[in-house]
């Protein structure tokens, strides 16, 4: 699903984010990658999305070969990803229905297929009743189930969470988290950025430790969810 | 592209119109004052040009004939002056023919010159040339006298010489407005522009994420970039059209003889109608289209 082998990248100021990096991220599983500040979590996530190559290494998503997927293919490869972000990224001028609708028609979807899917992923995250709301109505904890609403109505096969609970309330944290952990048990894979230890704690998911470019911890069989 | 998607992104160009209509507005104020700006120097310049030259065209160059040249030399002359390029009006007037003349402007007292008809007629057959390019006027009279059979020539040099440096300046002068109007105008958009894209990088920035392809992304911005260039193209030739006839009314109620002549050569709108529109259209259209997509590819490396 996810394979990072031997992974090197510098930037051009010079900065070496992450140094001989491997790592192996299953189908179904739902990871959690802690580690304090510069450790390399956002490069991580951005060499994921193919936002940025590698200066060395190889990387396998969702069974493409990330060095060598050509850049105007990066669109196709994206769709079968769905990506929650600190800060939602939601459209202002957009009301949440939109927002949602928004990630499909961008996409080539026909508007049947819109008009069924968008109301059934608001319902997952427990929305259904805010679909003409605008975003600045919203709380950040709704907000941030709007941006998973979008990130979930593709029907992607791997879901990246860069920090989704750092701009939100501790408890409305726990049911983000609650929610992806629910889609997990689906079958999607969810890779977890975070640096909330507490949150961590709180469930039983692989913990991938990055400091300094590398991976100095992996508890993968501390995890109480793993499929083989 | 599936066509629901083509139509939406269509709507959503024209809905991105309206939503960001302070930003739309922005950009069709400059477009238009751009445009009115290049329109109307143009159209001065233009008119300008075409006023000189008609009052260049009122000059000639005369060339008096030998009194003994036969029918046959006037035909080689003729011949020689046709092949002068510069020229492009001739007018012969025999001995007889120019007697006819003189009398005729003597009015009354033409009779007086009865006496001189036939082999006493002392004025020498002419020829009466206009030249379109006044700036050749030297060597075009040099080649005319050069040819045999002819006497003398008189032409306006002087004249000639204000006329030429004024179209000169004109012409030259005019350009160099119109350039530099291009250039401030250029800037002026591409910044416009610039900020509208700048203000939807967010929505860029998802876009890309959720996986739209760039051709997808552009869409939206090219329609808006073409209606908002089409848009400024209109409403600006249609104030230049207002501005112009106005002006051109002024002109045809003064009593001046010197504007009446000048105005009667003057450019009709409608004459030019079509040209400054595709121009204007062609223009706003170029400039709103790759304005949003250079500024838009700015976001799409993500």
């Amino acid at each position: 699903m996810i394979e990072f082998i031997n992974v090197s990248k510098v930037y051009k100021t010079g900065t070496h984010a992450l140094n001989n990096f491997s790592i192996r991220i299953d189908r179904g599983e739902f990871v959690f990658i802690v580690g304090p500040s510069g450790a390399g979590k956002s490069t991580f996530i951005k060499l994921l999305m193919r936002e940025e190559k590698p200066t060395s290494g190889e990387i396998y998503v969702n069974g493409q070969d990330l060095i060598k997927l050509k850049r105007r293919k990066v669109p196709y490869f994206r769709r079968t990803l769905g990506v929650v972000f600190q800060d939602f990224r939601l459209i202002p001028n957009m009301n949440v229905y939109n927002n949602v609708a928004f990630a499909l028609r961008v996409t080539n979807v026909s508007g049947r297929e819109i008009r069924n899917r968008v109301p059934y992923v608001l319902g997952l995250v427990g929305l259904a009743n805010k679909s003409k709301s605008m975003p600045e109505h919203l709380s950040g904890g709704e907000q941030q189930r709007v941006a998973l609403a979008r990130a979930l109505v593709a029907n992607p096969s791997l879901i990246i969470a860069d920090e989704p609970t750092g701009n939100i309330d501790p408890d409305l944290s726990f049911e983000i988290v609650d929610l992806l952990s629910e889609i997990n048990k689906c079958g999607t894979t969810v890779v977890m950025v975070t640096h909330e230890h507490t949150l961590v704690n709180e469930f039983n998911h692989r913990v991938v430790t990055i400091d300094e470019g590398q991976v100095v911890s992996d508890d993968r069989l501390d995890g109480g969810y793993y499929i083989e | 592209m599936r066509g629901s998607s083509f139509g939406y992104l269509v709507k959503e160009g024209i809905k991105n119109i309206y939503a960001n209509r302070l930003m739309s507005f922005a950009s069709i104020g400059t477009l238009v004052a751009c445009m009115l700006l290049i329109g109307s120097s143009l159209l001065l310049s233009m008119n300008v040009n075409v006023v000189v030259g008609h009052f260049e065209t009122q000059n000639e160059i005369v060339a008096y004939l030998y009194d003994d040249v036969t029918q046959e030399q006037v035909f080689q002359i003729d011949q020689q002056i046709a092949m002068i390029d510069n020229i492009y009006d001739t007018i012969y007037l025999d001995k007889d023919a120019v007697l006819q003349e003189q009398q005729a402007m003597l009015g009354d007292l033409g009779p007086l010159l009865d006496s001189l008809e036939g082999e006493e007629n002392p004025l020498p057959a002419t020829y009466r040339m206009k030249v379109t390019d006044l700036a050749q006027l030297s060597s075009t009279v040099m080649r005319v006298e050069a040819i045999d059979g002819i006497e003398m020539v008189h032409s306006p040099d002087q004249v000639a010489e204000v006329f030429v440096s004024l179209k000169n300046a004109i012409s030259t002068g005019g350009m160099f407005i119109v350039a530099i109007l291009i250039v401030v105008s250029l800037v002026i958009i591409g910044n416009t522009i610039k900020v509208t894209v700048f203000n939807r990088r967010k929505e860029i920035n998802i876009m890309k994420y959720v996986g739209a392809t760039d051709g997808f992304i552009r869409l939206p911005f090219f329609v808006e970039g073409f209606l908002l260039g089409l848009l400024s193209a209109l409403i600006s030739f249609g104030l230049l059209w207002l501005g112009y006839n106005y002006i051109m009314e002024i002109i045809a109620e003064n009593p001046s003889i010197w504007i009446e002549q000048a105005y009667a050569n003057m450019i009709q709108f409608k004459d030019i109608a079509y040209r400054m529109l595709s121009w204007f259209a062609g223009g706003g259209i170029g400039i709103g289209v790759f304005g949003s997509m250079f500024f838009v590819n700015k976001y799409l490396k993500v």
